[in-house]
């Protein structure tokens, strides 16, 4: 190996450098800016959590994984898997090498910026020795590999369908650049490379392009202008990363160290916020996952493009599509990096709605009465002694405290049933519980069977933080004074707050889908093995939101056939009945519930099984197939 | 050229433009899919605002029809244009050409399950307002207690309600509601009678005075809000929840009885017949007239013609006026054609 160009320097190399001494202090004031904008205590969790092996090994596991080798859009699409990572891994791989090539053979030029980059340029070797066969293939070798991948997402551009892409992200001016500058920078490099190999060497790819230019074009000539072009797109790619979507490649890193230290959102754009906007590659995945976006006119709402209007702090679009969206997580449990966009517009939306006014004095009085919680205003009993209508001073009928629960605060074996204020607009679903309950013969105490304090969860959808925690305490205080053990909940959206904010420690949670699943393993209850089939739709908070999709499906395999839905589990379509969103309409919503129904029905099952009180209500309305409650299944099915 | 008319539904509105028809010399043909003539009306008791019994107006209204052609339990199985004349096939078998078709395919009750907050179906005492009409009809409902001691009326069920898919208000639920608050009072004299309503829509003559009359002498109470659930207690009694918009507060309220006013909505077997004939329909379901002011019994289609509860909530009177309108309309159309 030896150096061809003395002195290892020639003017082509200034535009490579320029950008990338650029992009290099770029980088390092946006970190510190992330930090600094983070409250002290979520630093220090950092910091710590770099000492942590288990972190250390869980951050390294997926930088390999979701940065270089793309595993998620491998399960998703091979082919789209295939472009991703062969851009990513190959590129990662040229530098790699590049950079062990210049250590290993040319150690004098270590720690410089641009010799592992244009080493081919540089150097001279043959590839009839050993480290020139060797290293020469495998740079041909990644190089095929990337041009194999930007080959694939030229493609996509014209035919997204081909990689399972429905629909794909319109790109930004800065994109474009950055766009047409990565997709010519691989074969100019070939081109590059290839008129040098005469020169310098080559392997199976710059060797064919060197011999096939040579017969008509003249290498010599074009050696030059080449890596001038080669080194210009680079540069010219690294000016534009920082405004371009590809300003994901170094953020995505960085988001999956501070993700995996536990640091939660604060800050709808900045800290840990900011690190998520950037780590955002654009793919669009979103778009297709987005139940809004059977109608085209709600592209516009897609968790990319919130996110694109979040870089540039466009209040007006943020907050539209932050109220528009139905927090059905089904964009963060299909993003490839794991932006939490539902978390982002959470946050967005407590800028706007936590100020506002609230009065929940009520709750404090609901509770300190006679030593536990009682009925702050007794409730008209059916006797016809005059006093007909009680007028209740509570707001929005939350203050009928849960009283009889904690009265019965005897024995610890006892079973809590908070039915959720959704639960009491479907009463089947309580007759069903109850006659579950008597069929177990559970002792179980029914917490909110006069009403009970909202759970909370609607109230952080909707951003009114403060809000929420004074009615979580509340009925936190009811649980815990209830002696319980055990919380069964019929509402999923009741379930994820609780799991999540009430902080209720040696007291397991369960959703009735998972107690009756208990039940039929304990032998407490007998079921009919029917001839019906089923379909189980997914509740958003009870899927994506607790993770919970066995239990509910061993249940009606108990009971009955269980088909397959279209689209079932983390792909599952929301009902359209979504809290999650302030300003959806009733039209669009419709659609949505008959799409999620079409996915539903797909393979004609007899009946469609929900868990949730909400998408009940919502199917009920649009189904032609008849909807119940997995609790109406169950009990309907009974010895 | 024959001077075949088919009248589709075999409610009041039916037979009326049937009758109309008829003596101005057409050739009626009236189709109904149940086994009696006079829809809602045969199963209603007695009419707002002044308490005629159904029966009488049916009664009226069926002897007019003497000399037309019905058939009962009869459904359209295809509809098409035949140069200027519309082949009928009839589920029985008969096919008929006819010079124009009219729809007076009336409307269904909302079926009020779906408001299941509202437990019908779940609950031991929830009923409709059709379920009371028959029991006043015939005395019988094991869900009607011997003596209830607090009956709850809610108004707008499955109306004015984006939620349950209609935006629209069904025009005669307020002053049904307080026709039955004020009949079921003379069946329980001890009992009291709520009602809970959004707004009282006592437009039409005399219905005001029915209002005042359920006050002041029935004592029925009115209570301006929505009940927003209903839940049964151990006694099988019922615990309503709602909120008195007037003074601002929730309220709770036990019953014995609770009567739901299902509200209207188009016809299911007429939007088929429609569908056969591509009809419009506007986005509340009901069909599409050719214009809102002048040309209301006149359809996209030339030759289908449309009358009663087909295109939006209708009273009785309201519904008997269009029927003759759409009798007028036809005989004006096919003279044209002629």
């Amino acid at each position: 190996m030896r150096e061809r160009i003395a002195g290892g320097y020639d003017p082509f190399v200034l535009p490579f450098v320029i950008g990338m001494i650029f992009i290099f202090i770029y980088l390092f004031i946006a970190l510190i800016r992330v930090f600094r904008a983070m409250p002290g205590s979520d630093r220090k969790k950092f910091f710590l959590s770099l000492l942590n092996p288990t972190i250390m090994y869980k951050n390294i596991r997926d930088v390999i994984c979701d940065c270089l080798l793309h595993i998620k859009i491998f399960k998703r699409n091979a082919l789209l898997g295939y472009m991703h990572a062969s851009i990513a891994f190959g590129w990662f791989m040229l530098i790699v090498l590049g950079h062990i090539e210049v250590m290993l053979f040319v150690p004098q030029r270590n720690g410089t910026l641009h010799y592992p980059i244009f080493y081919r340029y540089f150097v001279a070797e043959q590839n009839a020795t050993l480290k020139g066969a060797v290293f020469f293939f495998l740079m041909d070798f990644f190089l095929l590999v990337v041009l194999s991948g930007i080959g694939l997402a030229m493609y996509k551009r014209i035919r997204s369908t081909a990689l399972g892409m429905r629909r794909t992200t319109k790109p930004c001016f800065a994109d474009r650049v950055a766009l047409w500058c990565l997709w010519s920078i691989f074969p100019l490099r070939l081109l590059a490379e290839g008129f040098t190999a005469g020169i310098s060497g080559g392997s199976f790819l710059t060797k064919p392009v060197n011999m096939l230019f040579a017969n008509f074009l003249g290498n010599d000539m074009n050696v030059l202008p080449t890596w001038w072009a080669y080194s210009t797109a680079l540069g010219l790619f690294f000016l534009a990363l920082p405004f371009s979507r590809y300003m994901h490649i170094p953020t995505e890193v960085l988001y999956i160290f501070l993700r995996n230290a536990g640091l939660k959102i604060h800050h709808p754009r900045k800290g840990l916020a900011e690190a998520e906007i950037y780590s955002c590659s654009s793919c669009g995945l979103c778009i297709d996952a987005c139940p809004m976006n059977m109608q085209k006119k709600n592209l516009k709402y897609s968790s990319v493009y919130f996110v694109r209007f979040q870089r540039r702090n466009n209040k007006k679009k943020i907050n539209e599509i932050a109220e528009k969206c139905l927090m059905c997580g089904k964009c963060v449990a299909l993003c490839p990096v794991g932006v939490d966009s539902c978390g982002l517009k959470q946050a967005q939306r407590a800028t706007v709605t936590d100020k506002l006014p609230y009065n929940y004095s009520f709750l404090a009085s609901a509770h300190h009465q006679g030593g536990g919680p009682s009925m702050p205003l007794a409730p008209v009993s059916g006797s016809a002694t005059g006093n007909e209508v009680t007028a209740n001073a509570a707001a929005h009928g939350a203050g009928n405290a849960t009283g009889n629960a904690a009265q019965s605060a005897v024995g610890k074996d006892k079973v809590l049933y908070f039915a959720g204020c959704m639960t009491h607009l479907t009463p089947a679903i309580i007759k069903s519980m109850t006659t579950i309950f008597d069929a177990a013969k559970e002792d179980y105490v029914f917490a909110d069977k006069d009403g009970g304090v909202c759970c909370g969860r609607p109230l952080m959808l909707t951003g009114k933080v403060t809000a929420a925690k004074e009615v979580i305490e509340r009925n936190r205080e009811m649980i815990q004074d209830s002696g319980c053990k055990t919380v069964v909940l019929s509402c999923p959206i009741c379930l994820k707050v609780l799991k999540e904010e009430y902080n209720l420690k040696g007291i397991t949670l369960l959703h009735h889908t998972q107690y009756i699943n208990q039940l039929i393993d304990q032998k407490r209850i007998r079921l009919n093995h029917s001839e019906e089939s089923f379909v189980y739709h997914d509740p958003c908070e009870l899927g994506r939101g607790c993770n919970i999709y066995q239990e509910p499906r061993n249940v009606l395999s108990a009971i009955g056939e269980l088909k397959k839905a279209n689209k079932e589990k983390k792909e599952s379509i929301c009902c359209g009945g979504s809290l999650g969103s302030l300003t959806l309409n009733y039209h669009d919503r419709v659609k949505i519930t008959q799409e999620s129904l079409k996915a539903l029905t797909f393979d004609n099952p007899d009946k469609v099984i929900t868990a949730c009180p909400l998408c009940l209500k919502t199917f009920s309305d649009q189904s032609t197939t008849p909807v119940a409650d997995i609790a109406q299944a169950v009990a309907g099915n009974l010895k | 050229m024959n001077n075949n008319v088919i009248v589709i539904g075999g409610g009041p509105c039916g037979l009326e433009a049937s009758a109309q028809l008829h003596k101005m010399g057409y050739n009626v043909i009236l189709i109904e899919k149940d086994d009696h003539l006079g829809g809602h009306l045969a199963k209603w008791d007695r009419l707002f605002p002044e308490g005629i019994p159904a029966k009488e107006l049916l009664d009226q209204l069926t002897g007019n029809i003497n000399g037309v052609k019905y058939f009962l339990k009869t459904e359209v199985k295809s509809i098409n244009l035949l140069d200027k004349e519309y082949n009928v096939i009839l589920s029985n078998g008969i096919t008929i050409l006819a010079q124009a078709v009219l729809m007076a395919s009336g409307f269904d009750l909302f079926p009020a399950q779906k408001k299941e907050e509202y437990g019908y179906g779940i609950y031991d005492h929830v009923i409709t307002n059709a379920d009371l009409e028959n029991y006043f009809k015939t005395g019988k409902d094991c869900r009607i207690k011997q003596n209830p001691q607090r009956i709850g009326f809610v108004h707008c069920v499955g109306s004015r309600d984006e939620k349950a898919g209609n935006r629209y208000c069904s025009k005669v639920c307020c002053a049904t509601a307080v026709k039955q608050a004020c009949e079921v009072k003379e069946a329980f004299p001890d009992a009291q009678v709520y009602c809970f309503y959004m707004d009282l829509r006592m437009f039409g003559r005399g219905y005001e005075d029915l209002y005042l009359k359920a006050q002041r002498d029935c004592g029925v109470r009115f209570i301006r809000g929505r009940v927003s659930e209903v839940a049964e207690d151990l006694n099988k009694q019922l615990v309503v929840k709602a909120e008195d918009t007037l003074s601002g507060k929730p309220i709770k309220v036990t019953l014995d009885l609770l009567v739901l006013m299902s509200g209207m909505t188009n016809c299911s077997a007429g939007t088929r017949i429609a569908e056969m004939l591509s009809l419009k329909r506007d986005e509340d379901g009901f069909f599409t007239c050719k214009d809102t002011i002048f040309s209301l019994q006149e359809s996209d289609k030339s030759g289908v013609f449309y009358a009663g509860a087909c295109t939006g909530p209708k009273t009785l009177p309201d519904t008997l006026h269009e029927a003759r309108a759409a009798a007028l309309a036809i005989n004006n159309y096919i003279k044209n054609k002629e």
